[in-house]
């Protein structure tokens, strides 16, 4: 179904490839299955499969090495927090309990709502700006407390005005 | 010779050729560096790092290129900065490898101790204990203490299935990837994978069903750690209570070695043995849990005779008394012509040999043959002796310079270790060429998979031929070649029908051109070249020859024939129309097909049917042996034929006794007894012998009352035809027999398959090299018999003629029988691990014919032929290609037999309602 119901996008992803590489394609279809279904599931892996041509077990290989695949339910916007060194000096951690202060969850969790997904993540390359978190891909820089609150009302407005938000970063993307 | 390098390991010597790794190059002086992820049959990865030693090569001057000598004029060595992976690392030129020291120790523990980390105390419940390079490594190199908190292990849920017949313990797994480069490389059923990663990194299936490969009990073996187990072994016995007794797979034509690993009298699971030159180190999933039948409890236990209507069991001396008297009477009536016997392909050569010297001697009759008699037996193959592949070639050192050509065959289904031995030669340089009529596992690898329509095979090979033909110089050499202007005149005019044939003329030049300039040339061929007429394995033996290979080095045919010892069969004239080593006879007997309507007509009174099943083939053979007045079956189970038997003689399995198979490519190789026969059988050939030596006695009784000068003669000729009376102590002696009767089997002795033993040298001492398990190959490798082109000097063409079949028009499809490895043979009796990857009673159709026909999966079809008609469920898949529909063989009750007519059949298909 996700070709029938994106074969436009599909067909366009596909196109940027050599026929006998289909397999490059692969990532973008993952992000567009994730996205379309909210998460990676064993049918939605399949059907990215069958489109591609290639054995289920190497879609689920891929699935499961990169963290930003989600294989569990996660939120309409996904919150990656970095916990790392350069970003812990400049108030991680204080930034990690800020968030699971406001959205009644823990680190690992989705909000009741669905809206928010809160993880923490290895260096994002970005320790320039520390603290630093990612919204779908979105960076978020110097989130230090006198931000938290607009940044999460600016993106629940979002969500909830029907804004097309992209847990892969689908969207962003462009 | 190939460029040799010379190196110092440890300060030892050492020259290799150029390219072998540094890990290789050690073990030839005896140097074991440990490996967990490195296997010598699969590219390294350097993945574990256990193989680190150091490395240094001559200090070069970069002005001169030339290397840097010291005072004393030795080179200076300049040492790599870092310990190197032993299994990724080639040799080179004098390079110095220090394995053993302080910090190359001090990695090896290090790596030991972090593998040790994540791995569970499972030792005294783990089926690998005793045979574990874990255990071993760690006892020879391992940290006698560990710095990691016990408590801070991984955990994972304790074995979880991947399939029907593996498990996966995923905390004993160190991640070596040796199982999922086995699936991807070797088997090329890419099914297994990594998941997640760091500390939660683990071994997933995903394919449907899960681990869907016909190799899988392979990864057991080569896992280095207990982590992949087999369900049909787990927790059956410790590894060093087993005794390895050496024995041939008798479920295909392969051969395979391996040993029947046993216990207490019973077989606890089967290994393969190595043999390069057959099976390397692997088995198939059917070899390798298929054994169950040898233990079976339906088995036949004793001998059964008919009275009052009912089988009932009987002594020996009863059974052998009645066959002998019944036989001995129609005999003397109606002479030998009236009795026939069928011996199947799985018998081994001493009782094939003793079955036709047992008809065509002492009972006077030429009767005989290896089928069943069914529409689905296979035409005999002489092609694959006489044109068969040269003896000494082994596959697995085959590569870059041949060509391998797969006509009309499914290697995977049909003889699953030939698949991985073709794979094998494509992976070191080689080229295949797959040319079928429905896609097969090889195709992904072929340089040219070529799909013909069924009916074109002698067009296709005609097409083929036709460039050959045209470009043999009209010299000398013509006349060298037997048969030559037939072929030119079967070819004149002939031009191919793309249309009808599937194929481009251009392709077919480019593949002729392609095997005209191999060097080596292996044509396998199967079950669908076979069906397709006599010219198919003929126009391929011409090919041999046209491409002057027949008999060639490394070149020739290969056919997959349906059972282990249809070989056997054919050399040792188990046949109605040629004796042993395929002699011609002034007088040819009935074949199969030929006795059963002898029977219906009531011209044939007796048929002796030893491991064949006409009624299990073919139910409407019932109706036939009703009539016979003597129907014996010698055989392991109650089958179907021996429902309707007057006498039932149970005989021994291939783990009770000893024997000897030859394989398709005509290896001889001999099985022995693993277990302690438990019930009351005998092996086939004993019977035969005390019932040829009754019945010699029996002659000399019967002579005795009646027509006094009649019998008397009759006499005379038994005893003429009769050499002696029957003395074999053991097949050892059927065997010596063979040999000196039989020209092809010349030098075929017990002694001379016990023949060399080992390979790449996996010693029993050495185990722990590689992995645990012991392939050591005490068993002997056999002998391969020559074909008969390699010792003639005249090449000969085969009569080959182009047939296009006439198209039936309101039977617009064309239905094919494949085989598939997993049927419902009796050989797989009890091996219920198997069940649920049997070959469904289902007609295969390719979803756009699915669709024209307006049906979904699971429907009901009737598919009719000029023969008949079968009702079955329509499996869509696009495993059958359009306009042709897929039926297996050797699957109860899907009515096949009644349908095809041959081979491929024309066929309407009509939607139940
Ligand atoms: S299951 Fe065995 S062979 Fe496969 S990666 Fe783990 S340890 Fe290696
Ligand atoms: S390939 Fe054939 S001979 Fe080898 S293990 Fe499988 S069934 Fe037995
Ligand atoms: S440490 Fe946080 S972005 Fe690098
Ligand atoms: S890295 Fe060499 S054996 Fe694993």
């Amino acid at each position: 179904m996700l070709y029938e119901q994106h074969k436009a996008e599909i067909d366009g992803i596909l196109a940027r490839y050599p026929v006998d590489r289909k397999r490059s394609a692969l990532l973008p279809l993952l992000y567009l299955a994730q996205d379309v279904y909210g998460r990676l599931n064993r049918d939605s892996i399949r059907e990215v499969a069958e489109i591609l041509d290639l054995p289920y077990t190497d879609v689920f290989e891929v699935v499961g090495f990169y963290t930003l695949f989600y294989n569990e339910d996660v939120g309409k916007i996904v919150l990656d927090v970095c916990d790392d060194v350069p970003c812990c000096f400049c108030g991680a951690e204080e930034l990690v309990a800020d968030l699971e202060n406001r959205l009644g969850i823990k680190a690992g969790e989705t909000t009741k709502d669905k809206v928010f997904t809160l993880r923490r993540v290895k260096c994002i390359a970005a320790c320039d700006q520390a603290p630093v978190l990612q919204a779908n891909l979105e960076f978020h820089n110097r989130v230090l407390p006198d931000k938290v609150e607009a940044m999460l009302t600016k993106l629940r407005n979002d969500v909830e005005a029907g804004k097309p938000v992209s847990i892969s970063g689908r969207l962003a993307e462009r | 010779m190939p460029d040799m390098v010379t190196l110092t390991i440890d300060g030892q010597t050492v020259s290799v050729p150029k390219g072998t790794l540094v890990v290789e190059a050690a073990r030839q002086v005896e140097n074991l560096i440990p490996v967990f992820c490195y296997h010598p049959k699969m590219a390294p990865v350097g993945m574990c790092r256990m193989c680190v030693v150091k490395v240094g090569t001559p200090k070069m001057d970069p002005a001169t290129r030339q290397p840097v000598v010291d005072a004393d004029g030795k080179s200076v060595i300049a040492m790599m900065p870092r310990l190197q992976t032993a299994c990724t690392t080639p040799v080179s030129e004098g390079m110095v490898v220090v394995t053993q020291d302080s910090e190359v120790e001090h990695a090896q523990r290090g790596v030991l101790e972090a593998l040790l980390t994540s791995h569970p105390l499972d030792c005294p419940v783990c089926d690998k204990g005793g045979e574990c390079p874990l255990q071993n490594l760690t006892m020879g190199w391992g940290p006698g203490k560990t710095r990691f908190d016990y408590n801070d292990k991984v955990h994972f849920e304790k074995p979880v299935p991947l399939g029907d017949l593996i498990y996966l313990d995923r905390e004993r797994c160190i991640l070596c990837a040796r199982c999922v480069r086995f699936q991807d490389e070797i088997a090329g059923d890419p099914v297994l994978g990594f998941y997640n990663r760091g500390r939660a990194w683990h071994i997933i299936s995903q394919s449907d069903p899960e681990f869907d490969s016909k190799f899988s009990g392979n990864t057991t073996d080569i896992c280095p750690v207990g982590a992949l187990t087999s369900a049909d072994f787990r927790f059956k016995a410790r590894v060093w209570e087993l005794q390895p007794i050496p024995t041939v797979c008798n479920h295909c034509s392969v051969g395979c070695n391996m040993t029947f690993d046993t216990r207490s009298n019973d077989i606890k699971r089967v290994m393969p043995r190595e043999n390069d030159a057959v099976n390397e180190i692997w088995l198939c999933d059917r070899g390798r849990f298929g054994h169950h039948f040898n233990t079976s409890k339906q088995r036949l236990t004793t001998p059964l005779v008919r009275k009052a209507g009912k089988l009932q069991e009987a002594t020996w001396e009863e059974a052998l008394s009645i066959v002998a008297q019944q036989l001995d009477g129609i005999r003397s009536t109606t002479g030998g012509k009236a009795i026939g016997g069928l011996a199947g392909t799985s018998l081994a050569n001493e009782d094939l040999y003793a079955f036709q010297r047992f008809f065509r001697e002492t009972l006077g009759s030429a009767n005989i043959d290896h089928r069943s008699g069914s529409a689905l037996d296979l035409p005999l193959d002489d092609a694959g002796a006489q044109y068969g592949i040269r003896s000494g070639t082994d596959l697995s050192t085959l590569g870059k310079g041949t060509v391998v050509l797969v006509f009309g065959a499914d290697p995977e289904e049909e003889a699953p270790v030939h698949l991985l031995r073709i794979r094998g030669i494509n992976t070191r340089g080689g080229s295949v060429i797959t040319l079928n009529g429905r896609p097969t596992k090889l195709d992904s690898i072929a340089k040219h998979a070529l799909r013909y329509k069924y009916g074109s095979e002698s067009a296709i090979l005609a097409a083929l031929l036709k460039p050959l033909l045209d470009s043999t110089p009209a010299d000398g050499k013509r006349a060298t070649l037997r048969g030559f202007n037939d072929l030119v005149a079967a070819l004149k005019g002939f031009n191919l029908d793309e249309q009808a044939s599937g194929i481009s003329a251009d392709k077919l030049n480019t593949v002729a051109e392609l095997i005209n300039s191999a060097e080596n040339l292996v044509i396998f061929y199967g079950r669908d070249a076979l069906t397709a007429g006599a010219s198919v394995p003929a126009g391929l033996a011409n090919l041999l020859v046209m491409t002057r290979k027949a008999g060639a080095t490394n070149s020739g045919l290969i056919s997959l024939l349906k059972g282990a010892n249809a070989r056997g069969a054919l050399d040792l004239g188990v046949r109605p129309d040629r004796g042993p080593n395929y002699a011609a006879l002034s007088n040819a007997g009935l074949d199969a097909k030929q006795m059963l309507s002898a029977a219906r007509e009531g011209k044939l009174k007796a048929l002796y049917v030893a491991g064949v099943d006409p009624v299990g083939d073919n139910p409407a053979a019932a109706e036939s042996l009703k009539k016979l007045g003597l129907l014996v079956v010698q055989e392991l189970f109650l089958t179907e034929t021996a429902k309707l038997a007057d006498v039932v003689l149970p005989v021994l399995s291939v783990a009770e006794r000893e024997g000897t198979y030859t394989n398709a490519e005509r290896r001889v190789q001999r099985f022995r007894q693993a277990i302690r026969p438990t019930i009351n059988a005998r092996p086939d050939w004993q019977i035969l012998q005390a019932l040829a030596n009754q019945l010699v006695s029996e002659a000399v009784l019967s002579a005795a009352g009646g027509d006094k000068s009649r019998k008397q003669t009759r006499r005379e000729e038994d005893k003429a035809r009769v050499r002696s009376e029957w003395t074999y102590a053991s097949p050892a002696e059927i065997l010596m027999d063979i040999q000196a009767n039989v020209a092809g089997y010349k030098g075929v002795s017990y002694a001379s398959l016990q023949g060399p033993t080992g390979q790449w040298g996996r010693q029993a001492n050495e185990n722990y090299y590689f992995d645990g398990t012991s392939y050591q190959n005490t068993g002997g490798l056999g002998v391969q018999l020559p074909a008969a082109v390699e010792t003639s000097s005249i090449q000969t063409l085969q009569p080959f003629s182009v047939s296009t079949p006439a198209s039936v028009a309101d039977r617009p499809w064309t239905l094919v029988g494949a085989t598939f490895l997993y049927d419902d043979g009796a050989l797989l009796t009890d091996t219920d691990l198997l069940n649920n990857r049997k070959a469904k009673a289902v007609v295969a159709l390719n979803p756009v014919d699915a669709d024209k026909l307006g049906v979904k999966n699971g429907e009901r079809v009737t598919v009719s032929s000029g023969r008949g008609s079968l009702s079955l469920p329509v499996h869509r898949t696009k495993l059958a290609p359009e306009g042709v529909v897929v039926v297996p063989v050797g699957v109860n009750n899907v009515g096949l037999v009644s349908v095809v007519e041959g081979g491929a059949t024309p066929v309407a298909i009509r939607r139940e309602a």
